[in-house]
């Protein structure tokens, strides 16, 4: 730490002629910023939904935009309601507008059930993959963040994202995304959505403890992953998930 | 089939998307073209040679236009440079476009070189200007223009990987995204390359009969069919991939098939299959077709080549708005469509798209007024 | 075109060699400048962005103990019910605000059905044993004629399932064992599905002779569990209403103002009492001591 030159002292020392030097790096310091101590190193970040449990009232948006300050038309999080008929004609629809409260809806329903969407959070995350800038990473506990400080907002990430959670914020103009509430989860608590869930269908848990509930759940196996074909492992485990998601 | 993600309601990638690859493709074509004279010897493109170096420069100069227009943060389109994250296809984009960039204003400077110390002699503020470009020095002599030419011919050799590594890059920042069946396909690069030579050619063409006819000139008839018949062979190829790549999915019937069949059903009908294949892709390719194989007097063949041209410059046009919008339209659900059609004056609107189309065409007539593009030209006689 | 060019001959480029050199010292070296300090700490992006992602926002959810701080006794209701596992600020929003501001600042009070709609309106995707209505079918099953009449007039919502606070001294039947009786150690999320538990009992296996009986009483439409509401306070209790109390049957047998003509026979109360006449007034007699016969013997002999 002591030997790091200042960077104007570096500028110094070269002088004009040794422009070649085009990577600056410095001592790796700890995660800073930080009133708590959290190791990100300790964890991995997971999440998990029973689709099985979820009751469609839309609290976990509601909370999500509560909590991020989320703008109007976009969103970090949502809940998509399918409903199948006999023929197996699939009907999807969102309850965006408004209250976020889904209305009943007349028609023949063979089965019908709730999916929560959120970033998936992925272990090769395509989004992170696909930043021409940097700005859109990975962190070591396994939160895919965007950097507002380097987003140029030029929408490559949306594109890439197979599970449409990425946006470009209207007030911004940059990327943005879920960030797990990544301001909780580093002080003990649990993502906004998950602790204002009311039937505990959603879960969120550290798949780096053994003992973790998520663990726990997922050492059974019995859970599906959105698009695996995409190749990009994602972390969202969904369990009792209906064969029409993808 | 009427879901569409809350987040894909709205087009993240607008008509000024469209009209980034449509410009650098031109930039690439004419480049190709200007080659195919300086470095593969076509003495028939002569005419046109240093016309189309000084098109693909002007184009290059507005191909980052629209994507400065759509950034988000405009201000920071540098940090593409400063933090590059190599992981991604989009990082080396700062990077060949500049080396790009230096290439053809490098082979500008050699190319052109005894007309710019001609005209620095003359004088006055132009004149200055064109002392600056040469950096001062205005010596020349035989030796000097047969290095220069030989210098010239280099990088002309060089630019070609170059252009089509430009161009062909962009097909790749699309033809990369696996999460969007429209796109994702290694062909889109080649597919990329040759539509970018097809537009090249056009809107030379185009351009030339336009220039020609308003300068009272007489159009180099050799060189007029020569671009017409390179015209019809680029076009060939590069229809043949776009077909062969719908193709092979259609007849796959594979899963994506089942969306994308409906994308080109439900929303792509007019301007994919109608416009860009049966319009402006059939008719063009008989009209070249007839102008190459029969025996046409000239103004007839030059009405037939031009009308093609300017088809194909829609054509391109066309197959960038049905990849770039036509992709977007396609929800990541695969269970339903969104729409996008541009404003007129919204920022990344009409209106500024036709801006920033036209504007190269200016900048090119105020460089043919420094260094005169066609100095053999011929009258027309009335 | 000259086959021999000497050095001599490029002598002109000289000056652009320089520029161009100058230009891509000058490139690399505002680029090495331009980078951010912590640019590559971790990964290739700038480090000090997950210290932003940590603090630039701050927590409004601030959960039950905070909530509990303050209202101790709601919070302690609201545990022992159905909505034990529903947070308290998925009702009442962010309670950020109200926490810091000590109470001074409004939490959100969520009135109208459409409060407890969005929970419990029926839909068809709703997981089934998820507790939903069609409200005006609810209001008329339960004889509500006022539509204008509140859930909340019946359901407290920190107490939705047994209506009437003071009903709290019904007791846990002995039999039934608690979950966590035998499900000792395990995580919540194990308990959360009691519907899916094979079945313990039935009422009819201990006391076949008196399921019996009540078959043949007017009450034989309403179900064992409707009036003896299992409670988890003490499972000392063999029985499970201990007094019957008559708020307890007035929960169906009030003659209010919104019951409709079909709800169950509404009586006027205190009025009842008093019209009777046959006890006195400060005696607070069972409703079942004179309609003992309406639901079912307690003692059946064998």
């Amino acid at each position: 730490m002591s030997k790091e030159l200042s960077r104007r002292e570096l500028l110094k020392v070269l002088g004009a002629g040794s422009g070649l030097l085009l990577i600056h790096c410095g001592p790796v310091p700890p995660l800073p910023g930080t009133e708590t101590d959290y190791d990100w190193e300790a964890h991995f970040w997971g999440y998990a939904i029973d689709t099985t449990k979820c009751i469609g009232c839309n609290a976990c948006m509601r909370a999500c935009r509560a909590e991020n300050d989320v703008s109007e038309g976009v969103n970090r999080t949502w809940v998509e309601r399918y409903r199948i008929d006999a023929h197996e004609s699939v009907r999807v629809d969102i309850a965006d507008k408004g209250d976020y409260v889904f209305e009943p809806v007349a028609g023949d329903v063979a089965r019908a059930f709730f999916v929560p969407k959120i970033c998936n959070h992925c272990e090769k995350s395509v989004c992170s993959q696909v930043c021409p800038v940097g700005a859109s990473y990975m962190s070591k506990d396994g939160v895919v963040l965007v950097d507002h400080q380097r987003c140029i907002g030029c929408g490559y990430c949306v594109q890439a994202c197979p599970y449409g959670t990425r946006y470009i914020d209207p007030r911004t103009h940059m990327a943005d995304k879920c960030t797990l509430c990544y301001h909780r989860i580093t002080r003990g608590l649990q993502p906004a959505c998950v602790a204002s869930c009311p039937t505990g269908a959603r879960m969120f848990g550290d798949l780096k403890d053994p003992k973790s509930t998520l663990s726990t759940v997922l050492r059974q196996g019995r859970y599906r992953l959105l698009r695996p074909e995409m190749g990009t492992h994602p972390k969202c485990y969904y369990l009792g998930l209906d064969r029409e998601v993808v | 089939m009427d879901f569409v993600f809350p987040n894909e309601v709205n087009v993240t990638w607008t008509v000024m998307i469209v009209l980034y690859p449509y410009i650098t493709g031109l930039v690439a074509g004419a480049f190709i073209v200007s080659s195919l004279y300086h470095v593969f010897g076509v003495e028939a493109l002569r005419p046109v040679a240093r016309f189309s170096l000084a098109s693909a420069f002007v184009f290059l100069l507005f191909a980052t236009l629209p994507l400065l227009i759509h950034l988000g943060q405009p201000t920071r389109a540098f940090n593409i440079m400063v933090t590059p994250n190599f992981t991604s296809a989009m990082a080396g984009f700062g990077y060949i476009y500049s080396a790009y960039s230096l290439l053809v204003v490098l082979e500008i400077w050699f190319v052109m070189r005894s007309e710019f110390i001609a005209r620095a002699r003359r004088g006055g503020l132009v004149g200055l200007c064109c002392r600056a470009i040469l950096l001062g020095n205005l010596f020349e002599s035989d030796a000097t223009r047969a290095a220069d030419h030989r210098i010239a011919r280099v990088l002309a050799g060089v630019g070609i990987p170059m252009a089509c590594l430009l161009h062909g890059y962009v097909g790749f920042l699309f033809g990369s995204i696996k999460a969007n069946p429209w796109w994702s396909t290694p062909l889109m690069f080649v597919i990329f390359i040759f539509s970018a030579i097809v537009s090249g050619i056009a809107v030379l063409i185009f351009h030339y009969f336009v220039v020609s006819w308003i300068n009272g000139w007489k159009v180099d008839q050799p060189c007029v069919r020569s671009l017409g018949r390179y015209l019809w062979g680029f076009m060939i190829v590069a229809v043949a991939l776009e077909l062969l790549e719908i193709m092979s999915i259609a007849y796959k019937q594979t899963e994506e098939w089942e969306v994308l069949g409906q994308l080109i059903e439900q929303k792509l009908m007019i301007t994919y299959v109608i416009l860009q294949f049966l319009v402006f892709s059939l008719v063009p390719f008989l009209l070249l077709a007839i102008s190459a194989l029969f025996k046409l007097r000239d103004k007839l063949a030059n009405a037939i080549i031009w009308t093609a041209a300017t088809m194909l410059l829609f054509q391109v046009l066309l197959m960038r708005w049905n990849v770039v919008v036509g992709g977007q339209l396609l929800s990541k659900s695969m269970r339903g469509f969104t729409d996008y059609f541009p404003g007129l004056w919204e920022k990344e609107g009409l209106a500024v798209a036709a801006v920033i189309f036209t504007l190269p065409f200016g900048i090119l007539w105020v460089f043919n007024r420094i260094v005169p593009l066609f100095p053999n030209a011929e009258r027309r006689s009335a | 075109m000259s086959g021999q060019l000497e050095k001599n001959d490029f002598r002109h480029t000289y000056r652009l060699i320089a520029v161009l050199v100058l230009f891509v010292v000058g490139a690399a070296f505002a680029r090495w400048w331009a980078v951010p300090e912590t640019f590559g700490q971790f990964g290739r992006y700038r480090g000090a962005a997950v210290a932003s992602a940590r603090t630039e926002t701050v927590p409004r959810y601030v959960g039950e103990e905070t909530c509990a701080d303050c209202h101790e006794d709601q919070v302690e209701l609201h545990d022992k019910d159905a909505h034990a596992r529903v947070p308290c600020e998925t009702c009442h929003g962010p309670g950020k605000e109200h926490a810091e501001a000590e109470g001074e600042a409004p939490i959100a009070r969520p009135e109208g059905k459409g409060a407890c709609l969005v929970c419990h309106q029926r839909l068809a995707a709703r997981p089934g044993s998820f507790p939903q209505i069609e409200w005006r079918e609810h209001y008329k099953f339960v004889g509500v004629a006022d539509e204008s009449v509140e859930c909340t007039r019946c359901h407290d919502p920190h107490e939705p399932l047994y209506m009437d606070r003071d009903l709290r001294t019904a007791r846990l039947h002995p039999m039934i064992h608690r979950c966590r009786d035998c499900h000792q150690g395990r995580e919540d999320e194990s308990l959360e599905r009691p519907e899916n538990h094979p079945p313990i009992f039935e009422c009819s296996y201990c006391h076949g002779p008196i399921v019996e009986d009540f078959a043949g009483r007017t009450h034989a439409s309403v179900r064992c569990t409707s009036c003896h509401i299992f409670f988890r306070e003490d499972e000392s209790t063999g029985r499970i209403i201990r007094d019957a109390d008559p708020r307890f049957c007035l929960l169906c047998h009030r003659a209010a103002d919104f019951r409709s003509d079909d709800a169950p026979p509404g009586i006027e109360w205190p009025a009842h009492r008093e019209e009777m006449g046959t006890f006195p007034e400060d005696a607070d007699k069972r409703c079942i001591d004179c309609h003992r016969e309406n639901i079912h013997a307690s003692e059946v002999s064998q």
